[in-house]
């Protein structure tokens, strides 16, 4: 049993993890992610579809393997982790131990003065002190904390994960859209979401420049409003309400439809591109499929748009045609039925994930192990006073090794020369 | 902003031009194994990269924006990361050699860059963030710092079956010191990398609303991370250290490419403008 733990929290483990995560998501990027059997099928063969379903290669970072295989990483780390924390408060009190300096991989005979090479070498100046053998030395430890930057970091990855997998299984999101005036429910919420404007900032030669939507999020009890907070949200610019977070996500275009009978409004409601409305009294749905700008002149020369549509009864297709402006489609009568007032619809996606902060701590934190085992490496550098008066310098530095060996080598040549 | 536009295709074809006489240079230094050679293939190396800067600040001025947001700008500012890195590396370590072996990397990225439109386009107000210098420029460094790497991989593999042991022993540092000179690179890339993959991720959650998609660029961002990762874990491991390392560090760079260049032929995502 103890083997099995050793095994799951050693680095050999940690290796074979991250080849088989590297593979994996170097296939999930070259499937095809979310299609149906069919259209596997279609594409590759009915073989190749059914391995792909399978093996839950259609939606590889959900597929119940990719999730063991991250919780293996996460046992890992955090395996290894508890592991090296005895070792590793260990090795980082005995690195500023003279008593336990270790085996040298730097040795340089007939040095004048041990502080100015450590001045030299940028380190910090020398403590008395003496080695394991009761002789006096004087010794010198820099970055003692780089040690820690794998355990850092390995601490860093884990909150990654895990914030990001809590806010996976717990994060809500929703989608609204509509028109300025407008006043959309939040799904089944208590919260709705009122446009008080859609803008659309243009450069000189039309180009969009941003997207803005300025909102008011309202808080609801009983279906009557408890609160409000007004928002704004661009591209970029997320607004912030009631916990949640609102992202200008898209757009696109609207017009108005009007339900008219004996010069009485029945229906007047504002349709998305792509929306279907069940027209009151009828069986019939209409479906606004695009708005053609500048369609036709009219004899004030004055241009209108028009609605191309599609009318359904139930599921069934039943025609096609387009309208001007106010001109009335006449399949159902006698209900005078028209499009009017193009205009824009603003797309919100709606979000609240709590565990965001984690992740980003997570990152910033295996940031800052990263910083700390790459650039701030241990090195010790201690030295023995001979007869002649002069001194003889040892030091080590795990990761610096033979590069370290060279700049101490050639701080010593520097100084010889000088003096 | 034409005028500044002329200049900078006036200065990229002359950056061109050096940097094709520096790789003429390196190669002369090791065929004819002249030191001054290699010297002076430093300084032609170092005015190109000059006269590159001035080049990118020229399209960044004439762009109105920063010159980090389509294919074209990428290549011509990965080639400048790259020619950097591998600068400071010949400095740093007086190793004249990596510019032989980084010169072509070099020439190959900006060839790619002059094939690709240079029309400057305008910015889709999702690329309209603070994020996009820290977050591209980051990412040249990082891919530069790999591009190094990748030089000092083929070296070290390389090494050994060089005639002339001379020469090499004299220019070209120990198996050791190379897997530690490759290793300082590859420490650099994969900080830089963590810089590009945490702006990229606060960036993708202010506009799309989510800090990862698995979008391909994403997926294989995070690719190249683990290869990287892996490489750093075999080298702690014994007798990993060296050719398995460098194995990995020329390994790595191939995704670093796929992660630019193949993801956006093969695998259009929402990062399809990078």
């Amino acid at each position: 049993m103890k083997k099995i733990w050793k095994f799951l929290g050693s680095m050999q483990f940690a290796i074979i993890l991250l080849v088989i995560l590297a593979a994996a998501c170097a296939g999930g990027s070259f499937i095809p992610q979310g299609l149906s059997p069919e259209q596997y099928a279609a594409q590759y063969s009915e073989r190749v579809a059914g391995l792909i379903v399978g093996l839950r290669l259609d939606d590889v970072f959900h597929a119940w393997w990719f999730l063991v295989l991250t919780a293996f990483l996460c046992g890992n780390l955090l395996l290894c982790n508890l592991i090296r924390l005895p070792q590793l408060i260990r090795r980082t009190r005995a690195a500023a131990d003279p008593g336990k300096l270790g085996t040298p991989s730097v040795h340089a005979e007939g040095v004048r003065d041990f502080n100015a090479l450590l001045a030299k070498l940028r380190m910090p100046k020398a403590v008395e002190g003496s080695d394991g053998e009761g002789r006096p030395v004087r010794y010198s430890v820099q970055n003692r904390i780089g040690l820690w930057g794998a355990w850092v970091c390995h601490l860093g990855i884990l909150l990654l994960i895990l914030g990001f997998t809590l806010g996976q299984m717990t994060k809500e999101e929703y989608t609204v859209y509509g028109v300025p005036g407008e006043t959309k429910r939040i799904a089944e919420q208590d919260y709705a979401v009122r446009i008080n404007d859609f803008r659309v900032d243009r450069q000189e030669n039309g180009f969009v420049q941003q997207y803005t939507s300025d909102l008011t999020i309202l808080e609801l009890s009983g279906g009557e409003q408890a609160a409000a907070i007004d928002t704004q949200a661009s591209v970029n610019h997320p607004g912030s309400a009631f916990g949640f977070k609102i992202y200008q996500n898209a757009m696109g275009d609207a017009a108005k439809l009007s339900v008219r009978k004996d010069g009485e409004t029945l229906q007047e409601s504002y349709l998305c591109v792509g929306d279907a409305l069940q027209i009151m009294g009828t069986p019939l749905y209409l479906q606004l499929q695009s708005i053609l700008p500048d369609y036709e002149t009219g004899a004030d020369g004055h241009t209108r748009s028009g609605f191309a549509y599609l009318i359904y009864v139930g599921d069934e297709f039943y025609t096609m045609s387009v309208r001007a402006e106010g001109e009335q489609i006449a399949d159902f009568k006698p209900y005078e039925v028209f499009f009017s007032e193009p205009c824009s619809y603003t797309l919100l996606q709606i979000k609240r994930d709590r565990f965001t902060p984690l992740a980003l701590v997570g990152g910033v934190v295996t940031l800052l192990g990263l910083l700390l085992a790459f650039y701030l490496q241990t090195r010790k550098l201690w030295a023995r006073r001979e007869e002649d008066g002069t001194w003889t310098v040892f030091g080590s530095s795990p990761k610096g090794g033979a590069l370290f060996a060279d700049r101490v080598k050639d701080a010593v040549e520097q100084l010889k020369n000088q003096s | 902003m034409n005028t500044l536009l002329n200049v900078e295709n006036i200065l990229f074809y002359a950056v061109i031009c050096l940097y094709f006489l520096a790789m003429i240079g390196y190669f002369l230094f090791i065929g004819l194994k002249k030191e001054r050679l290699a010297k002076a293939a430093a300084i032609v190396q170092t005015v190109g990269l000059l006269l590159h800067t001035a080049a990118l600040i020229c399209r960044g001025i004439g762009a109105g924006r920063l010159p980090m947001t389509n294919q074209y700008e990428f290549a011509t500012s990965f080639a400048w990361g790259l020619c950097l890195v591998s600068l400071v590396f010949i400095a740093k370590f007086k190793f004249p050699v990596i510019g032989a072996f980084a010169a072509p990397v070099i020439l190959l990225l900006i060839g790619y860059a002059a094939m690709q439109s240079k029309e400057v386009k305008d910015l889709m107000p999702s690329l309209r963030s603070s994020w996009l210098g820290f977050h591209v420029s980051t990412a040249i460094i990082a891919y530069g710092s790999f591009g190094v790497s990748f030089v000092l991989g083929i070296i070290f593999l390389l090494r050994e079956k060089m005639k002339d042991k001379g020469f090499w022993d004299q220019h070209v540092p120990s198996r050791e010191k190379l897997d530690l000179i490759s290793y300082r690179s590859v420490c650099l890339g994969l900080l830089f990398l963590t810089f590009t993959i945490i702006s990229g991720a606060i960036w993708a959650e202010q506009a799309w609303g989510s800090y990862w998609s698995w979008d391909p660029k994403e997926t294989w961002s995070l690719v190249t991370w683990l290869i990287y990762a892996v490489y750093l874990h075999l080298r702690i491991r014994r007798g990993w250290k060296g050719k398995t390392a460098a194995v990995f560090a020329v390994v790595g760079f191939i995704c670093v490419m796929f992660t630019y260049v193949g993801v956006n032929t093969f695998l259009p995502g929402i990062h399809s403008y990078a």
